[in-house]
């Protein structure tokens, strides 16, 4: 794992140095006198040699100092203390209805396998994994808050009423610690239809992969001898398949966290959800280095963990599969 | 499969719960909802604020001494200060302001001179973004402004510095008082109140912060201690919403009262709806094209008239920014003092032909026009701009090749006298002529007259003398002179002054755009 953060903090840094475009020129503007400019470049380290910039930087990044944001100009570990907890809440509400409506949705396909059941599944999945992630988002919006009103606008929570007192950052989790079933029920609201919009890409791709997985198993042998002696068709269904079709299931469901955290990136800008994936965008347009540096080692650790838990996950499921 | 069924059962009525309750609340009638992009807000202290939304902000909560009203940039009002002298003294101008009597801050503390004296030299010794325009454009220095008594305030300025400039500086939030023994209060290592002022205020203005969430929102309540009129509404929300349908949706469904990004498109659309109108407002940007002065053959100045007499302007504002700006052809925007409405330039190819022969080259000639990406002032594409601006210079025989650059790029190849022919916009940093008329003619300035390396020591000359004019009429007489040589002389093609527009909820009245980018809030009601 620290392999993989060292590599990642390697071609980030590479890769914003390698931009032909100044970030200071960005910060300051167009009007800036050329002191002010060298000013500004030597506050941040910019006018020092890219290798040093480099080794200044690991040796910060060791200490656990992310450095200051350019475009903030605060330290980007608060900018993301900040931004972190509202992209975990939108893409755990999301992962959540991937794995709640996607699972499900694979397993009844294949065994109704060819019925309208299936039909109907295998075209919403097909239009999930097809459907832009910023054209559904503003779809949504349009048909369910604009023109139904079945669910509130933009944001975490309404304009006009105070989001409750900050534990964990996440609203709707605030919300039930303080006991407050009005808020708890507004966070919610605002919580759906991006969930949504950025979970509907996942839940495509897990049905998809529930639904081969499981067809595939629901031939095999064992199936068959499971049906043979006698046992209820939920039982081998739930017991025997499913726990075998979830293997190859796992890998997509891990994998598609990462799709969810860059599906963040529009979902959050159409819904006005002040997360990471705003953050990051912003820091990238003004080149703001430190915050995307940031913003991709914790998003490559987050992922790293989520695969290793996946890998973990595996050995359960497959007792084949054992570490160490 | 016995866990799933009632989980997608749970998570589908919490998916349809709030369709079956109550509606979600709406703005109340005392509640000012306007929505934005304000990603840019990174402190909402005046000293260090000047971006668009943290001004936004810092003007409702803070007052100046002065200020414009409106969108009129030419008359100064008074604000704090009830009157204010400028007087020669020999080697040095000073300005004597009164200060209004019974303002208090928000914090109950009455303003006092010295409080004027503590927030200029805060400015200054904090030395952030907005700092410039005290130490550079004013000259000042820390001790410079001084409090004679309780309600005097005298500021000593150089007489390199334009006094006039100096009060239109102190119409925008880097002239805003702050309560000093709030800053002091919450002061650490030196800091005069900077890290707390980033998200709380200390001002007289007819509102105080109340709270900001960074890429949220920031929340504005009505200020107790006012000296004026009290605000109409008693709390403004400015929510961050960056995407621009959504704005609509917002503004549309009643969520929202003012919304500040929508597209000529969007905005067309809204039109004729029953709740909804739409508002333009005023900018002081100006689209241009600069000319590399020492780049032949636009070193020549028939060239350069020669493109001027090429572009159909009106084709521009009329067909392809459909209204969404006007035709102004002069370095000071209209709105500012000293404007200047001279536009005798239009498509005329036999003209622009002419002017080529003269200069030799009769069959035209072949050259680079670097645009920026992304949209334009004005709501459209730069690259459409420049494909039209392409196709008008093909009349007249002039090959132009397209090349679209990253902004940060492109002011990179600008600012190392490197382009031909750049597209690019410039809004003046204070609302006074010398923020336009210093960059774009006096090459020394290191600014737009020098990036197109335009040396022109009569221009320059004319700039100082009329920055420092302290005469009202002697100053536009000066400032007519300035523009209208460099209209014909000058290495410019301006192509439009863009407007900005605002959808409005129908019940909401008295929003003015100030065209320095900011609205005041104690005006609107709804």
């Amino acid at each position: 794992m620290g392999l993989v953060l060292l590599g990642v903090s390697v071609l980030t840094f590479f890769i914003a140095h390698v931009v032909p475009a100044d970030p200071v020129l960005v910060a300051l503007g167009e009007h800036a006198r050329d002191d002010q400019i060298e000013a500004y470049r030597k506050a941040y380290g910019l006018d020092r040699p890219v290798p040093i910039q480099f080794v200044t930087y690991l040796g910060r990044l060791a200490r656990g100092d992310l450095g200051v944001s350019i475009r903030t100009r605060r330290p980007v570990a608060d900018d993301l203390g900040e931004f972190m907890p509202a992209t975990v809440e939108l893409g755990g509400a999301a992962w959540l209805v991937a794995l709640l409506l996607g699972i499900p949705a694979g397993i009844l396909s294949a065994v109704y396998k060819d019925r309208i059941f299936d039909h109907l599944s295998r075209l919403g999945a097909l239009a999930g994994a097809s459907l832009p992630v910023f054209w559904l988002g503003l779809v949504l919006l349009g048909i369910f808050y604009y023109r139904l009103q079945w669910f509130p606008g933009p944001g975490r929570f309404d304009i006009v009423l105070s989001p409750p007192q900050v534990r964990s950052g996440l609203l709707v989790v605030d919300a039930a610690l303080a006991r407050d079933g009005a808020a708890l029920r507004n966070a919610l609201g605002h919580l759906a239809l991006p969930a949504l919009t950025l979970g509907l890409f996942s839940t495509a791709v897990i049905a998809r992969m529930t639904r081969s997985a499981m067809l595939e198993v629901l031939y095999q042998d064992y199936v068959r001898t499971a049906r043979a002696k006698g046992l209820q068709e939920r039982r081998v269904i739930v017991l025997h398949a499913l726990k075998n079709a979830m293997i190859p299931t796992m890998t997509i469901i891990g994998i598609s966290f990462g799709s969810l955290l860059s599906g963040a990136v529009l979902t959050e800008t159409i819904f006005a959800w002040p997360g990471l994936g705003r953050y990051a965008t912003a820091s990238a347009v003004s080149l703001d280095f430190p915050a995307v540096m940031g913003v991709t080692l914790v998003v490559a650790l987050l992922y790293t963990v989520v695969n290793l838990l996946v890998d973990l996950i595996y050995a359960r499921l497959d007792p084949r599969v054992r570490y160490g | 499969m016995r866990m799933l069924v009632p989980a997608i059962l749970v998570l589908l009525s919490l998916l349809v719960a709030p369709a079956t309750g109550p509606t979600f609340a709406a703005p109340a009638r005392d509640t000012l909802v306007y929505v934005a992009d304000i990603s840019d807000m990174i402190s909402l202290d005046p000293a260090v604020a000047y971006e668009f939304s943290g001004i936004l902000v810092a003007q409702n909560a803070y007052d100046t001494l002065v200020a414009f009203e409106g969108e009129d940039l030419t008359t100064l009002k008074p604000r704090l200060a009830q009157s204010w002298k400028i007087t020669d003294a020999g080697s040095t101008w000073k300005v004597t302001f009164t200060l209004r009597q019974g303002v208090k801050f928000s914090t109950g503390r009455p303003l006092t001179a010295k409080a004027v004296a503590f927030s200029f030299d805060r400015v200054i010794g904090l030395n952030k973004s907005p700092a410039f325009l005290f130490k550079d454009v004013a000259g000042l220095k820390e001790g410079d402004t001084k409090a004679l008594n309780d309600r005097t305030v005298e500021v000593t300025l150089p007489k390199t510095a334009s006094p006039q400039a100096f009060l239109s500086v102190l119409t925008f939030t880097v002239g805003a008082v702050v309560d000093p023994d709030e800053a002091m209060a919450h002061a650490t290592g030196g800091d005069r109140g900077e890290a707390w002022l980033r998200n709380h205020s200390a001002g007289t203005g007819p509102y105080v912060l109340e709270r900001w969430d960074s890429e949220s929102r920031a929340v504005l309540a009505a200020n107790a201690n006012y000296w004026g009129a009290k605000p109409k509404v008693s709390r403004v929300v400015i929510q961050h919403v960056p995407e621009s349908s959504t704005q609509k949706f917002m503004v549309e469904s009643g969520d929202a009262d003012i919304a500040a990004n929508l597209t000529p498109e969007q905005a067309r659309e809204l039109t004729g709806k029953a709740d909804v109108k739409v508002q333009k407002g005023r900018l002081l940007q100006l689209v241009y094209v600069g000319m590399n002065a020492k780049h032949a053959p636009l070193d020549k100045v028939q060239v350069r008239e020669a493109i001027r007499w090429s572009i159909d302007y009106d084709g521009i504002v009329r067909s392809l920014l459909r209204g969404e700006a006007r035709k102004v052809q002069t370095i000071i925007p209209e709105g500012l003092f000293g404007f200047n409405a001279s536009a005798p330039f239009q498509a005329n190819v036999a003209r622009a032909k002419a002017l080529l022969a003269e200069a030799g080259l009769p069959n035209g000639f072949s050259t680079e026009l670097l645009v920026p990406t992304g949209p334009a002032p004005g709501g459209v594409r730069w690259a459409d701009v420049a494909a039209k601006i392409q196709s008008d210079l093909a009349k007249s025989g002039i090959k132009v090749t397209i090349k679209e650059t990253a902004q940060a790029q492109l002011l990179n190849i600008y600012r190392a006298q490197k382009g031909q022919l750049v597209m690019i916009l410039w809004g003046p940093d204070f609302p006074d002529p010398d923020g336009n008329v210093t960059p774009f003619t006096d090459y020394a300035a290191k600014s737009i007259a020098w990036r197109n390396q335009y040396e022109d020591a009569t221009a320059a000359k004319l700039a100082k003398q009329a920055a420092l004019e302290p005469d009202p009429a002697k100053r536009k007489a000066l400032y007519k002179e300035l523009t209208d040589r460099i209209l014909h002389q000058g290495p410019y093609v301006i192509l439009y002054q863009p407007t900005t527009r605002f959808a409005l909820r129908k019940s909401v009245q008295g929003f003015v755009w100030n065209p320095m980018a900011f609205a005041e809030f104690k005006t609107v009601s709804k």
